[in-house]
């Protein structure tokens, strides 16, 4: 049983009988950051669950976060394996690898080099090969 | 002394050198990009002026455009910081030639050390020893694999110019050589403009202990003892410490003497640094010389703590002329101090670098920690630049007391918006292996996939409970205490 309090200005008292402490939370209600004993949790108060994706045959790859697009290593058709490098990306001085999650063809590519791309912008879609004969679960 | 200086940097370490120029009561002038508009630099300084688009290319690394700016403001020094311009000869020399003091050593002792082939050959002259490497002179990536064979494998494969761990790969198999090869390449020509290489034998277990030295340019050099800096993720440290708990002082005694003559071959001027590898422990262990960073570090204020000396106060009164306030004998060590890198990144994710707003941002304060940083609650990381935010140093009478004082203002450190390494920080703090100082460079190799599976992501029914409280209409609009949004017995 806790008892929570605001103390103002995103500070929380949280105290359950036995020993109280601080924490702290900002952010809009379906990705509520709170602070609590030098953990950081974003909790999505709207809902109880994240929907799982479903066993799609199409695939678009993202960019994790805020990136620019350093080259792309495919092309549209193109049969790739599961780990080959589709495109890489450069951020905070650093490249950043996105790979085939599983083998396939490469559908569409949707971004160029030199492009600023954003976190959860499809960047490249796969698809499973005609005939799904590769097909997993 | 100056009146006037312009800081030719951006985040914790610019806001740490306007300070100082306060303190001594000097104008000082920030210099910003287009992503730092309301940056804290830029809010801090006595002016500021724009220099560029957010790309670096074009602003904190664009030569041309921070002298126009420094010549425009009357700007009679330039602070580099660290990073950016902080190592590069040529706009060391277009300074002096603006006449504008560049804050750091001449341009031709840069030049040299900043080249590791040259270091290596001064420190060798110097009688300090060196690891085994070779730099040759044909390039390409048939001669450089060729190169790694020889110096015998393992072996690093870095960048000639540049520092921070930017484009260094380890191969330890001969498969992995020509793509190792040709990724430093590519970020070595991406980060320094710079595509030479250098292939080095890897050390097993060593620890990285670097000396901090400062000369004046009145012939004068001291060290201001050691920094371990073990702990390092991909190159990049993330824990520095001082004292060591490797080095005993007769050792201490060596290697500062190693650095100094190091300094003094080189004819150096201003605060630098001297890495070692340092293989063992005690009396008996062996070091080499590694590198010289030829410019204040991030991790300075371990040896200002434990020193009790102001390192960019003694830059800026050198650079203007002023003999080191201090001689060697003047110099002791009291107590230890741990510094944690605060980074915007996913320890979860790989330590993925985060952009984003700071929704919410509160620095502890309490005895015995200092917090540099270059950010402020709403203000934007931007994607443009290094991911470290902020820097947190403890300070205490023994090395327990400084980790317990650095653990404690880690959990009285609230970031939110964006996702940061302090759950990480402190798992790695708590380790047995820290606690005990039994460290080398691959501690994070072996000991991080333990420690990042210890930070679990699913929420505590307090935290559920608090985040639900926080979404209630009721706390939100008033924000202030209010019994009746007091949430009793809240399940998650």
């Amino acid at each position: 049983m806790a008892d929570v309090t605001p103390l103002g200005n995103g500070r929380y008292l949280v105290a359950d009988g036995e020993k109280q402490s601080l924490a702290y939370a900002a952010g809009p209600a379906d990705a509520r950051w709170v602070f609590l004993n030098g953990r950081v949790y974003v909790i999505n108060t709207n809902r109880g669950d994240t929907p799982r994706k479903g066993q799609d045959d199409e695939l678009a790859l993202a960019s994790p976060m805020p990136a620019k697009v350093a080259a792309v290593k495919v092309s549209v058709g193109q049969q790739v394996s599961r780990g080959d490098v589709l495109i890489m990306l450069e951020a905070m001085k650093m490249e950043l690898p996105i790979r085939a999650p599983r083998d396939g063809r490469v559908k569409s590519i949707a971004c160029q080099v030199g492009e600023l791309v954003q976190p959860g912008t499809p960047l490249v879609e796969l698809e499973h090969e005609p005939g799904g004969e590769k097909r997993e679960a | 002394m100056f009146r006037r200086i312009l800081i030719a940097n951006r985040g914790e370490i610019a806001v740490r050198v306007i300070r100082a120029c306060r303190e001594l009561g000097i104008e000082s002038i920030a210099v910003y990009s287009d992503a730092d508009a309301g940056a804290l630099h830029t809010s801090l300084a006595d002016r500021a002026v724009r220099i560029g688009p957010a790309a670096a290319a074009e602003s904190y690394l664009s030569s041309d455009a921070i002298l126009a700016a420094a010549r425009e403001m009357g700007a009679e020094a330039v602070h580099p910081g660290y990073g950016f311009l902080s190592e590069h000869h040529v706009f060391a020399a277009a300074c002096a030639d603006a006449g504008i003091v560049f804050i750091g050593p001449p341009a031709n002792v840069i030049e040299r050390m900043g080249s590791k082939i040259s270091a290596r050959q001064l420190a060798g002259q110097a009688g300090v020893p060196v690891v085994p490497g070779d730099t040759p002179a044909d390039q390409s990536d048939e001669a450089i694999a060729a190169a790694a064979q020889r110096v015998g494998l393992p072996v690093i494969i870095k960048p000639s110019e540049g520092g921070g761990g930017i484009g260094m790969k380890t191969v330890r198999d001969a498969s992995e050589l020509a793509a190792s090869i040709a990724q430093a390449r590519r970020e070595a020509v991406a980060s320094f403009g710079d595509g030479t290489l250098y292939v080095e034998r890897l050390v097993e277990r060593p620890r990285h202990v670097e000396f901090q030295i400062i000369a004046d340019a009145h012939g004068h050099v001291v060290h201001v003892f050691e920094r371990e800096c073990s702990i390092q993720r991909r190159h990049q440290k993330v824990v520095e410490e001082t004292p060591s708990t490797a080095v005993t002082p007769a050792l201490r005694q060596r290697m500062g003497a190693a650095a100094v003559a190091v300094a003094k071959a080189a004819g150096y001027q201003n605060a630098g640094t001297v890495e070692f590898l340092l293989e063992g422990t005690g009396d008996a262990a062996r070091f080499y010389f590694l590198e010289m960073n030829t410019r204040l570090q991030v991790e300075h204020p371990v040896t200002e703590q434990v020193a009790s000396v102001d390192l960019v106060r003694a830059q800026i009164q050198v650079a203007s002329g002023e003999p080191l306030p201090w001689t060697q004998d003047d110099l002791a060590q009291r107590g230890h101090a741990i510094e944690v890198r605060i980074y915007a990144e996913d320890p979860a994710r790989d330590h993925l670098p985060q952009a984003g707003r700071l929704l919410l941002y509160r620095q502890p304060s309490m005895p015995g920690i200092r917090v540099d940083s270059g950010v402020t609650e709403g203000g934007e990381i931007p994607v443009h630049y290094d991911p470290m935010i902020a820097k947190l140093i403890a300070h205490g009478d023994t090395r327990e007391a400084a980790r317990h004082r650095a653990l404690a203002a880690l959990r009285d450190y609230p970031i939110l918006g964006i996702r940061t390494n302090v759950p990480f920080l402190i798992e790695l703090l708590e380790h047995p292996r820290f606690i005990s100082g039994d460290l080398d460079t691959g501690f994070l190799d072996t000991e991080g996939a333990a420690l990042r599976a210890r930070l679990s992501d699913d929420p505590p029914p307090d935290a559920l409970a608090v985040a639900a409280i926080d979404s209630a209409p009721v706390g939100r609009a008033t924000d202030q205490p209010d019994p009746w949004a007091t949430l009793r017995g809240w399940r998650g």
